[in-house]
């Protein structure tokens, strides 16, 4: 069980940055606003269908999408590169643990520091926005903390292992803020050249007649697929998965590509890892 | 049982030959002091005993368990002062070392091992925040938590001042005494001289000697210098010198004429540069294992 020492460590490293700290009750006012908005105004008034308890739950989770990839990066990416430019990793690695220890204690404590302002920004926007609609949808705000817990430690992983591919902190901002990017921003434009391309150069004429499988690309990015597994959790809830009939268009396709995102760049991290001189 | 057995390890990082077909045997319960200046490859070596480092052709084993594939039964069996070592964390000094006697499985008092190394007073306070030569006893306390049966220490007494050393090498002996094996790098002869029952000298990724410290007084006494000033070097006398039987080298140094040579052959080269012009100042000395050293590592200076 040397990881969780190392993980142990990593945690208490980290829960003495301030910088945490700061951006953590950043987001934590951030969920109480929105769910106080969410509360106060009227369906028309927020451009949804209908208010509901249900609602409120897809209103926390945009919040946490971004507050989540971002700080995932910010505190992780430099996990591995960083102490091995430092070579702080050499005190880790002089006592008896194992690189895939320290990998895992990585994920797994920076995953930690970050699920704590994730539990407490849900559990007080869950109690000021039901409050003030005077119902608690509890399965739905459950599947919201379980869902979120899962992509919190998603992100950290493929940030932490991107992180042990290299050995310099330049290259793994590069790498890091490059998946940020390509998956947060520019997917939407992937998508659509995916369809250009495979349709023979020219894009459809409505998006009504892009390809069944789009749906599946359009889960790719962790965020997407974040919001795509809560709907397969959330009563009553359907999303776009509905819309299309084939095999893969369930929402659970979401829990399987955050459990891609999980293990496989911790997985590819750990390989050039495990190869590497420190 | 040799505690330590390289046998044939070359390193290349990309074009650059770190080590050179580098055999080394340590053996069980000596102090090795293994010498050699900045850049030689002491690092190297240890980074591949630690399995930091992959070899590229060769094979090091420690306790008789090959460093690769046994790294971290090794690793929990010796404790390690690694050199350049980064930023140490946030925890407290004494947390530290709690961490190391926990990753090590062993039982312990930190407090006990934090005295030793001379930092109760600091022991609350954050890591971080310590000085160079604190970390360095710091480091030096995590590496001797669970009485491990080898010392690996990488330049220990950098950041160390001249208390700090003497600390460092009373521990080291403490150790030795206990059964330890302890293989000590350092570039500073004078540190591994107190210590150390054997020696190797590492240049240039190859040993240049091993050898015990009387073994190396020794070839050292067997050589000496001759310093001779003149008012003016005639033309010509640095060959005829380097001619003579048992001179090894000979050099200028602002009028002064430096022979390095066998002790029979000092009055030779006394005798010619009397002949050859005025000689102002005659000094003679055994060459101090200083010498030897910078002889074997080729050091210019």
């Amino acid at each position: 069980m040397s990881w969780s020492a190392v993980a142990k460590k990593d945690f208490t490293d980290a829960l003495r940055s301030r910088a945490i700290w700061a951006i953590s009750v950043v987001f934590i006012l951030l969920s109480v606003v929105i769910a106080y908005v969410y509360g106060s105004f009227s369906a028309d008034q927020l451009g949804t269908e209908e208010v509901t308890a249900e609602g409120l739950v897809f209103f926390l989770a945009s919040n946490i999408t971004l507050f989540v990839s971002i700080t995932a990066l910010v505190i992780a990416y430099k996990s591995i590169a960083g102490e091995r430019e430092s070579g702080s990793l050499k005190i880790l690695l002089s006592l008896p643990h194992t690189r895939r220890d320290v990998l895992l204690g990585k994920v797994l404590g920076r995953g930690a520091v970050l699920a704590i302002p994730v539990v407490v920004a849900l559990a007080i926007g869950a109690v000021v926005g039901s409050a003030m609609l005077g119902e608690v949808a509890a399965q739905a705000l459950l599947a919201l903390l379980v869902v979120s817990l899962v992509f919190t430690f998603a992100y950290v992983s493929v940030i932490v292992g991107l992180s042990a591919i290299t050995g310099s902190t330049t290259r793994a901002s590069m790498l890091t803020i490059g998946f940020f990017v390509l998956f947060e921003f520019l997917w939407g434009i992937v998508s659509i050249g995916i369809v250009w391309a495979s349709n023979g150069f020219s894009l459809p004429q409505s998006t009504a007649a892009y390809p069944d499988w789009i749906f599946v690309v359009n889960q790719v990015p962790p965020s997407g697929a974040y919001t795509t597994f809560l709907y397969a959790l959330v009563p009553g809830a359907s999303g776009n998965a509905a819309d299309i009939d084939a095999f893969y268009a369930t929402p659970w396709l979401g829990a399987v590509v955050l459990l891609f995102w999980l293990v496989v760049p911790a997985a590819l991290g750990y390989w050039r890892f495990s190869k590497a001189d420190l | 049982m040799a505690a330590i057995d390289v046998s044939g390890v070359t390193k290349q990082f990309g074009g650059v030959t770190a080590l050179q077909n580098l055999d080394l045997t340590v053996e069980d319960g000596e102090v090795f002091g293994f010498l050699g200046p900045n850049g030689a490859g002491k690092s190297t070596t240890i980074d591949i005993l630690l399995d930091h480092v992959r070899p590229t052709a060769g094979s090091a084993r420690v306790f008789g368990m090959d460093a690769q594939d046994q790294s971290v039964s090794i690793r929990e069996r010796t404790g390690v002062l690694p050199e350049g070592y980064g930023p140490l964390g946030q925890m407290t000094g004494r947390t530290h070392v709690e961490f190391a006697l926990e990753a090590k499985g062993a039982g312990g008092d930190p407090d006990a091992l934090l005295e030793r190394v001379g930092i109760t007073g600091a022991a609350d306070r954050r890591a971080v925040d310590y000085s160079k030569g604190m970390k360095q006893r710091l480091m030096l306390a995590m590496a001797l938590a669970g009485d491990p049966e080898l010392l690996i220490l990488d330049e220990p007494t950098t950041g160390l001042d001249p208390n700090g050393a003497r600390t460092m090498r009373k521990i080291v002996q403490e150790e030795a005494d206990r059964g330890a094996t302890v293989f000590f790098s350092s570039h500073i002869l004078e540190q591994v001289e107190a210590v150390c029952d054997r020696v190797g000298i590492l240049n240039q990724g190859h040993l240049a000697a091993v050898d015990t410290i009387d073994g190396l007084r020794e070839a050292a006494g067997a050589t000496g210098q001759v310093r001779v000033t003149m008012d003016a070097v005639p033309d010509g006398l640095i060959e005829t010198i380097e001619g003579l039987d048992g001179v090894n080298s000979v050099s200028i140094t602002d009028g002064t004429l430096v022979a390095g040579c066998e002790n029979p052959a000092k009055g030779a080269v006394v005798h010619h540069c009397y002949e050859a012009g005025t000689v102002e100042d005659v000094e003679t000395s055994e060459a101090s294992l200083e010498d030897l050293f910078v002889s074997y590592t080729g050091g210019g200076a």
